[in-house]
């Protein structure tokens, strides 16, 4: 007979519904994690994280059963439940993090006036740099970068939440990409690294 | 490979995505070649490794250990999460029930505006069925092929003969109602049931003779005497009788006639 701890996501889930406790305990601490850092890395609050994550598993404990094994797996539902939630805080709040808008895009340029962390500072400093660069992106374009870049999924992972094509993946996250190397980039430079990264400079070499 | 087709890969060959061997080698062998992608891919590495530095510093990070805490005693507590959903689901189950409400009121009023309105409408027929044998009774008919007031006026010689009076209003009402109080009348007047033509001389003898005096004699005729005073004759009834007052004068001589036809027959 199988452990508990060897059991899967989904049989874990089932367990859960049926009122294992431990099997509650062990799916919280197999996959409490990247739900609360998704959910700290889309808002920058270490309170709406830590209610997002409470509010995620309540919703697991009430409404589990409409998980789908054949839909995807367990982290990518509780992902995308904590997408929901976060995105909800969004627009009942408007959070903590200033949020642009896709006609901001063109600003990303004019806020930046530090220097490249890329090219000279120091990790920590790099890390906090690219962290608040995240959260200022879009939101559409945050959630694809903190997936597939800050959660290492791949983009099928990332499309399944998300619930768009893989394709729609892919492109947000060159556009974010750009749009982040636009704000981590020395200003003096941004013009010329703005054209090579977004309008795809040609040298036809 | 060109600038455009390196843009197209070089997010993911910065990430170190799995792509086709030669399409990868084809990509590297361009940004050796060219500056501009070279500096393009060397960006992209230093972003990919600035988010790496951001997953490993954040890997470690996780929810407090009061979250957990709480969520095992709502799972202890299964009526907390029972409470919660009903909590949450009430507004909608009372949504419901108002809309439900809403709709069977405006059902109700509706049946009641339709049952006043046919009452409305009713109420007047019912009226109309209760004098309608009274006119039946009260109100004689007359026949389409003899009306005395219209045969008789069709005789240009003729003096017009006195219309009956009669009121015909819209209502149905009124027109049972005057003919109610007329029939009260009528009933202390036989005669009013009788339409008369006016008397036409028989033969050329001065009128002035009619003031001596005389005596009316009812006798009834063939219908077809009505053809020799011009008047028209339904030919469907042509072997029924009518009703005359011969003026006899003093002398015993018949001196005009007039044709009598009852209401109540028509």
């Amino acid at each position: 007979m199988k452990l508990k701890s060897e059991l899967t996501d989904p049989e874990l889930l089932r367990l859960m519904l049926s009122g294992d406790e431990e099997a509650f305990t062990l799916l919280y601490r197999r996959r409490h994690g990247s739900i609360f850092r998704f959910a700290l890395q889309m808002c920058g609050s270490q309170q709406v994280a830590e209610d997002v994550t409470h509010d995620v598993f309540i919703f697991l404990m009430r409404d589990g059963h409409v998980f789908d094994s054949a839909k995807g797996s367990v982290s990518s539902f509780l992902l995308g439940v904590a997408r929901n939630y976060v995105l909800r805080r969004f627009r009942g709040e408007q959070s903590t993090v200033p949020l642009l808008d896709d006609e901001d895009d063109q600003q990303f340029d004019q806020v930046t006036n530090e220097p490249g962390p890329l090219d000279d500072l120091t990790r920590a400093e790099t890390i906090d740099n690219v962290r608040k660069a995240v959260l200022s992106l879009p939101e559409r374009y945050r959630e694809v970068v903190v997936l597939c870049e800050l959660q290492e999924l791949s983009y099928g992972e990332t499309a399944e939440i998300l619930g768009c094509a893989i394709g729609t993946v892919r492109s947000r996250l060159h556009r974010a990409r750009a749009l982040l190397l636009a704000k981590l980039r020395p200003v003096e430079n941004a013009e010329l690294t703005n054209s090579a990264a977004v309008q795809s400079a040609r040298c036809f070499a | 490979m060109n600038c455009q087709r390196f843009e197209s890969v070089a997010v993911e060959l910065a990430r170190g995505q799995m792509m086709g061997a030669e399409v990868r080698n084809e990509a590297l062998a361009h940004s050796a070649a060219c500056q501009t992608c070279a500096t393009r891919l060397r960006t992209e590495e230093m972003l990919t490794r600035g988010f790496r530095s951001v997953f490993e510093e954040m890997t470690a990070i996780e929810a407090p250990a009061a979250i957990e805490a709480n969520l095992l005693k709502a799972f202890r507590q299964p009526q907390v999460a029972t409470v919660t959903l009903v909590g949450n689901s009430t507004p909608n189950y009372r949504r419901y029930w108002l809309t439900a409400i809403a709709a069977l009121l405006l059902i109700v009023f509706s049946v009641i505006a339709v049952r006043w309105r046919t009452e409305k409408v009713v109420v007047p027929q019912n009226a109309r069925n209760q004098t309608t044998p009274q006119k039946n009774e009260a109100v004689p008919q007359q026949s389409p092929e003899v009306r005395p007031e219209e045969t008789l006026a069709s005789d240009p010689h003729q003096p017009r003969p006195q219309r009956p009076k009669r009121r015909v209003n819209s209502s149905a009402l009124t027109v049972a109602s005057a003919q109610s109080n007329r029939d009260k009348g009528n009933d202390a007047n036989h005669a009013s049931y009788e339409v008369a033509t006016e008397f036409m001389p028989l033969g050329y003898l001065n009128p002035v003779a009619f003031q001596d005096g005389g005596q009316i004699v009812r006798v009834e005729v063939p219908r077809t005497t009505l053809a020799n005073f011009g008047i028209p004759v339904n030919m469907d009834r042509y072997n029924e009788r009518v009703k005359a007052d011969i003026l006899v004068g003093v002398d015993g001589t018949a001196r005009a006639i007039r044709f009598v036809q009852d209401k109540r027959l028509q």
